[in-house]
């Protein structure tokens, strides 16, 4: 459920980011969501009908309820506002509900007291039902937490992807942004060729939109652990606190706690709304038209001219692109008999080659193969060249090359698969 | 107890004919309308299955009630003694030769419908001489392939084949042949509704036809079991008239060659703006 990272911190520090992250997303069991994220909560409102007498040592309260009865048939585990009546402002858990009675089990609590004609709202319904189509359909691939290690993750290569660093590869917005729901749709719904991502065509339009939303609601939560884990780690992972309580680091546990109980008072609050706001703003931002990759000019047609011009550039020192995808589009270019360094880590990885933002070993794509993975459209093809893939080296182009030269690129690549094939 | 024994081998015959009657009403029967397939050679390998149903049927209510009646002899007469028997070369020939007879009945009278559901040469000639798409069978989906408009299929991916997947069209009303391929493990293109199956071996190009009798939206399943997603192997294959069918490769076409401007820009985010509708 917590990441590696969190889990590398003390415990006195991994306590509050943890206890943070219940509180704003729950848990995959739980789900709770918060005012201000991009995702979909589907509040849905009730009413009580009538309630259940119970004996003062039960400790569930069982009401009946009008006005669900559109409502996705699994509620259990949702949170339940309750908008008028004793319980006015306060949350219950739901814990038991039967789609066929209407019959809703919440734990009792002082504060809270249901009469007929109360009404309430039950939260992240919409989460929910994109959640358990989540468990059928992704879990056993990308995990429980959108972690990326399923039970089969292990079989895979390309393994799947990790979820948590909200790093969509194909997408049709700029290299800055974050991918757009519809990028993500079309990937559930087209499936990656050349990968273990099948197509999900079956699903129908509201299935496939509600697991992106909850895809979506699994990055943000992964990405505001990871701000949180950053923020800590470098004063507060256990092996930064061994050394700071050794002989010469020199200071004693008691200081470096009293340090941080200081900082999870004055600065985290605050650490915390700014690390969710800010995820959720570049999820928003990337459905904006702004966002998206459009060409200036139409694709330039097709001809011999085109390709060969595009055959210059993508061997010119301004693209580089015959360094990694080798001179001859193989994908077998010099840059993949290098060891490189891990920009997080500044360490060298373990094995030649280029590497994704995942660690994971990235050989360039042998460009004769037909195999698209972004999509075969000209505009996919023209954008992987124009904003890069995302958590790749695979740059962007799209400054530094005019349209016309990016459209030459797109015919040339678009031919290799074809030539010596007719 | 000798006639609660002759109760209970009469049960059995009674009960497999009943059954076998309700088994449609309920749904346990072929899939698809009235139990009856959605496609001509799918309907003659019914009008098989239910012949051998038949002649299975009489054999097996034959000798039930053979068993019947000697136990209802038995149990009502115990005078008479049975006879120790030590074999019967007439009855050994009766029971060898006429099941013989029926196997080799059944042997030649399907062998036109086993000819033109497998020998590529009794294939119907416009099927094969225009296979109208690829089918790459692969872990876990159905990739397709389709020659551009107005050319044919070529053995090697062309630049403007067009692609699509989980989602496979075929013209109604007349035969359709796909090429059969699978990128990695053993799948098995299954249309239940047409009773069409066949293999999909790696390494190989295996053609299979049908013809559907009626336009409607088939389900394809893979019917090996080839992996862990193998249930998740589904595809839909939609029969549509011609100028439906032709209109489908139109836009087919017009999406593949999409270069982010132009007519379909509009509809190309489709699917977020009725996302963030609902
Ligand atoms: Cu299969």
């Amino acid at each position: 459920m917590f990441s590696k990272k969190t889990n590398e911190l003390i415990p006195e520090a991994a306590k509050p980011v943890k206890e943070a992250l219940v509180k704003q997303f729950g848990n995959p069991f739980a789900l709770t969501q918060f005012e201000g994220l991009p995702t979909n909560f589907g509040d849905i409102e009730g009413t009580v009908k009538t309630v259940e007498p119970s004996g003062a040592d039960q400790p569930l309260i069982r009401f009946q309820v009008t006005g669900l009865s559109d409502a996705y048939d699994k509620l259990q585990g949702l949170p339940l506002e309750w908008t008028s009546g004793k319980g006015q402002g306060h949350f219950s858990r739901i814990k038991e509900y039967n789609f066929e009675t209407g019959m809703i089990a919440v734990e009792k609590s002082e504060e809270i007291d249901p009469q007929p004609g109360d009404t309430f709202l039950v939260e992240c319904v919409r989460l929910q039902f994109g959640r358990d189509l989540y468990n059928r359909h992704c879990m056993h691939c990308h995990g429980m937490s959108g972690e990326g290690t399923g039970p089969t993750s292990r079989y895979l290569n390309p393994p799947p992807r990790d979820f948590r660093l909200g790093i969509y590869k194909y997408t049709s917005t700029k290299s800055t942004s974050k991918a757009q729901e519809a990028d993500l749709e079309r990937t559930v719904k087209e499936g990656i060729a050349g990968t273990y991502m099948p197509s999900f065509k079956l699903l129908t339009e509201d299935e496939v939109s509600a697991i992106v939303n909850y895809v979506i609601w699994l990055s943000i939560r992964g990405e505001t652990e990871k701000k949180l884990d950053d923020e800590l780690f470098l004063d507060y992972s256990q092996e930064v606190y061994d050394e700071r309580t050794s002989e010469e680091g020199g200071e004693t546990r008691e200081e470096v706690l009293e340090e941080l109980k200081e900082f999870m008072e004055l600065d985290f609050p605050d650490t915390l709304e700014f690390a969710t706001e800010s995820v959720s703003e570049a999820w928003e931002e990337a459905n904006e038209e702004a966002a998206l990759v459009i060409p200036k000019t139409p694709r330039v047609p097709d001809t011999l001219e085109s390709r060969e011009r595009g055959r210059i550039l993508y061997l010119s020192q301004k693209t580089k692109c015959a360094s990694c995808h080798g001179p001859q589009g193989r994908g077998n270019g010099t840059a993949t008999q290098d060891f490189w360094t891990n920009p997080a880590t500044n360490e060298k990885y373990k094995n030649r080659g280029l590497h994704d933002i995942w660690g994971n070993q990235l050989p360039p794509r042998d460009l004769h193969r037909g195999i698209y993975r972004g999509g075969r459209r000209p505009i996919d093809t023209y954008r992987r060249l124009a904003a890069g893939i995302k958590g790749t080296p695979m740059p962007a182009f799209g400054g530094s090359l005019s349209d016309e030269e990016l459209w030459d690129l797109v015919n040339y690549v678009m031919s290799l698969p074809y030539d010596g094939n007719r | 107890m000798g006639k609660g024994w002759c109760l209970f081998f009469l049960f059995w015959p009674i009960a497999a004919v009943v059954s076998c009657a309700m088994a449609p009403w309920i749904g346990w029967s072929f899939p698809y309308d009235n139990a009856q397939a959605a496609s001509n050679l799918g309907i003659r390998i019914d009008g098989l299955f239910y012949l051998i149903l038949v002649i299975t049927a009489i054999v097996f209510v034959g000798t039930q009630a053979a068993i019947v009646y000697a136990l209802w002899r038995g149990a009502n007469n115990r005078e008479e003694r049975a006879d120790c028997v030590h074999g019967n070369h007439k009855l050994e020939l009766v029971w060898s030769i006429i099941p013989g007879i029926i196997l080799l009945f059944l042997a030649i009278y399907q062998m036109n419908i086993w000819a033109d559901f497998r020998i590529k040469k009794y294939y119907p000639e416009v099927a094969v001489k225009d296979p109208i798409a690829e089918v790459t069978a692969r872990q876990f989906e159905w990739r397709f392939r389709y020659p551009a408009i107005g050319k044919k299929l070529q053995q090697k991916p062309q630049p403007d084949d067009l692609h699509s997947v989980n989602e496979l069209h075929v013209p109604f009303g007349k035969p359709v042949m796909i090429q059969l391929r699978s990128d990695d493990v053993q799948h098995s293109f299954f249309l239940p509704a047409l009773r069409i199956k066949q293999d999909a071996l790696p390494g190989l190009q295996i053609p299979v036809w049908f013809e559907a009798n009626k336009p409607g939206t088939y389900d394809l399943v893979c019917a090996e079991l080839c992996g862990w997603g193998h249930y998740k192997m589904k595809a839909h294959v939609i029969v549509q008239p011609e100028d439906e069918y032709q209109n489908y490769l139109k836009t087919l076409t017009e999406q593949q060659f999409y270069d982010g401007l132009g007519k379909i820009a509009a509809t190309e985010n489709d699917s977020e703006s009725e996302a963030t509708e609902k």
